[in-house]
């Protein structure tokens, strides 16, 4: 009668216990996940000065001077943060549209070549894309382009992942749609934009998502072919923002929110497409 | 009037197939353009580059392979190879357990609210580098660091080699885990309930059926995991660079990554032997990604 009735209680002690410990452990990885953050957004509405003195603490004198001071600095920071849209904006632009196009006829058309083009367009995802730049920056210098926005644009493109991805979705598109299509009298440019970019939407919109963060994210390349401060995209500029008096001493107020500044495109996206933007990272990884 | 039609009919049709067959090479042209323009291209001539002594301007003087020997016996560069080893090896194993680890208690029946936690670990990974570095180093800060003055200590976290290190280890795992915790939960997800049922049933613990069953169905996307992650992190840049420099300047060559060779050699003109750098950096990649492979499958076959 004891035994009865105590293993099942022990039993369900156990596993609250276990209930309890790993909704703890959960909830300690998620205040590592976003004390950062939040650390930045505090001290963003902190002034540079009070930082020194105060950085961890909530701010004792709420003060929105350090994103008035981002719009002064050096000629205003909101330049640099519409330059990383404009070249992220306009680069993510064009890889979709070529992406798609290229996508639906390796998936979709049959022509001369076509498995051994694709066959060498992957092989060179092995080779890391910094390989490019000592070349490209040759070339962008011939044309008289350091310096402007298209030579951060244009390399950032093509993108054969991106290519690979397309292509598999599209592949799962029924040929019988494009059939029907067809004998509906569209022709191939008509087909793709009426039957094939619609229904390959999720596939494109995770792509976009994904290639937009990779330019938005970029650092190396910029900051090797963009000098004049001008043209750079706000991820250059973050790192190198110091009090224009003294010199070398970082403004951290400032700094933490030009860094807010950079984060909220990216996170106000994250919030409305959760899901698509979570299976966009899986995307590439279990599908192999 | 009557015969019009039927006089465009043929051609209409001569034409649509002609559009057929022309369709495709227009739909890829300017993919293929833009690759072989932008990558291709500049790729290959990175190799050619790599044999030449050049300046940027004048003419460039053939030298052979000195550009690769005066790299590989310069000793910065065995430095950098090992910092990049280092941060790789350094990261991986506790960021991949990690992210394994919160798959599985995320997937488990008895936690709630998971859609709030999935969410939030994957928080960190949508940050960029560079704001997320620069984070850091207001965490880390010696004298004005967030850590510090919140334990009241003065440890110089970003002054000390080890140290400094350590924070760019922990970076990388912060801004990583939530991506390959996502990526496992997803693995994890397309595993049949019914095969760990039928463990269970024959008696396996908790334990033995992570070990037997859950492990190795999960191994391919680990080994994805492990090689994906390799490839990134020998292209590591941003995060030495941002956490222990300032203003334009580069990381000291103590704690320095592979790639701040060919900025450097960039730098002063050296476009040859950047290319070098670059290559060489292929053939660690790629050999490192080959090792795994092959590691991975030695202890498939074993077992």
């Amino acid at each position: 009668m004891t035994a009865g009735t105590t293993r099942p209680t022990a039993a369900k002690h156990a596993s609250a216990r276990a209930s309890v410990l790993t909704h703890l452990a959960l909830v300690a990885m998620g205040v590592v996940s976003l004390y950062p953050y939040v650390m930045m957004l505090v001290n963003s509405f902190k002034s540079d000065h009070e930082i020194l003195s105060n950085p961890a603490g909530l701010p004792q004198n709420f003060t929105f001077s350090s994103y008035a001071s981002l719009a002064t600095y050096h000629g205003g920071v909101w330049i640099n943060f519409v330059n990383g849209l404009l070249i992220a904006g306009l680069s993510t632009l064009a890889a979709v549209l070529i992406t798609a196009m290229a996508g639906y006829a390796f998936s979709k058309h049959r022509f001369f070549g076509r498995e051994v083009i694709f066959s060498l367009l992957m092989l060179t995802l092995m080779v890391p894309p910094q390989i490019t730049i000592p070349p490209l920056y040759l070339l962008f210098a011939k044309v008289g382009w350091l310096d402007t926005l298209q030579a951060q644009i244009l390399p950032t493109i093509p993108s054969v992942f991106g290519l690979f991805m397309v292509r598999q979705y599209m592949q799962s598109v029924p040929d019988e749609l494009i059939e029907a299509a067809r004998i509906d009298g569209a022709g191939p440019w008509r087909i793709f934009f009426m039957v094939i970019v619609p229904i390959s939407a999720p596939i494109l919109g995770a792509f976009a998502i994904l290639h937009f963060l990779g330019v938005w994210n970029a650092y190396l390349w910029p900051l090797i072919v963009a000098t004049n401060p001008a043209v750079q995209p706000i991820m250059v500029t973050l790192p190198n923002m110091t009090d224009p008096n003294i010199g070398f001493l970082p403004i951290w107020g400032t700094i933490m929110a030009g860094c807010t500044l950079a984060t909220i495109p990216i996170l106000i996206v994250f919030l409305i497409f959760q899901d698509r933007f979570m299976a966009s990272a899986t995307i590439g990884a279990v599908k192999n | 009037m009557t015969a019009l039609p039927s006089r465009r009919r043929p051609r209409s049709v001569e034409t649509r197939s002609l559009h057929e067959r022309v369709a495709p090479c227009l739909l890829i042209a300017p993919f293929v353009a833009a690759f072989v323009l932008l990558f291709l291209g500049p790729a290959l001539y990175s190799l050619v580059l790599s044999l030449y002594r050049y300046k940027g301007y004048g003419s460039a003087q053939f030298i052979g392979l000195s550009n690769y020997t005066s790299t590989l016996t310069y000793h910065i560069f065995w430095t950098a190879l090992g910092n990049t080893a280092f941060y790789w090896v350094a990261h991986v194993v506790p960021m991949m357990a990690l992210a394994f680890l919160l798959a599985l208690l995320v997937r488990s029946p008895v936690v709630r609210l998971k859609s709030v936690f999935k969410p939030i670990l994957f928080l960190p990974n949508i940050i960029a580098v560079v704001a997320a570095t620069l984070l850091f180093q207001s965490l880390f800060a010696t004298q004005y660091g967030i850590i510090n003055s919140a334990l009241r200590l003065q440890i110089p976290w970003l002054q000390d080699e080890w140290l400094s290190r350590i924070v760019i280890v922990v970076l990388m795992v912060w801004r990583n885990f939530g991506f390959w915790f996502v990526v496992f939960l997803a693995g994890l997800t397309t595993i049949n309930p019914e095969v760990e049922d039928a463990a269970r049933v024959d008696g396996a613990n908790d334990w033995q059926r992570l070990v037997y069953v859950t492990l190795p169905l999960m191994r391919p996307i680990i080994l994805l995991a492990v090689v994906i992650d390799a490839i990134g992190s020998f292209q590591l840049f941003s995060e030495p660079n941002i956490l222990l420099a300032r203003a334009g300047q580069l990381a000291p060559s103590a704690i320095a990554p592979l790639l701040n060779l060919m900025v450097v050699d960039l730098r002063s003109g050296g476009f040859g032997q950047a290319s070098a750098v670059g290559w060489l950096l292929f053939v660690i990649i790629a050999a490192a990604s080959y090792v795994q492979f092959r590691l991975f499958r030695d202890r498939e076959d074993r077992s």
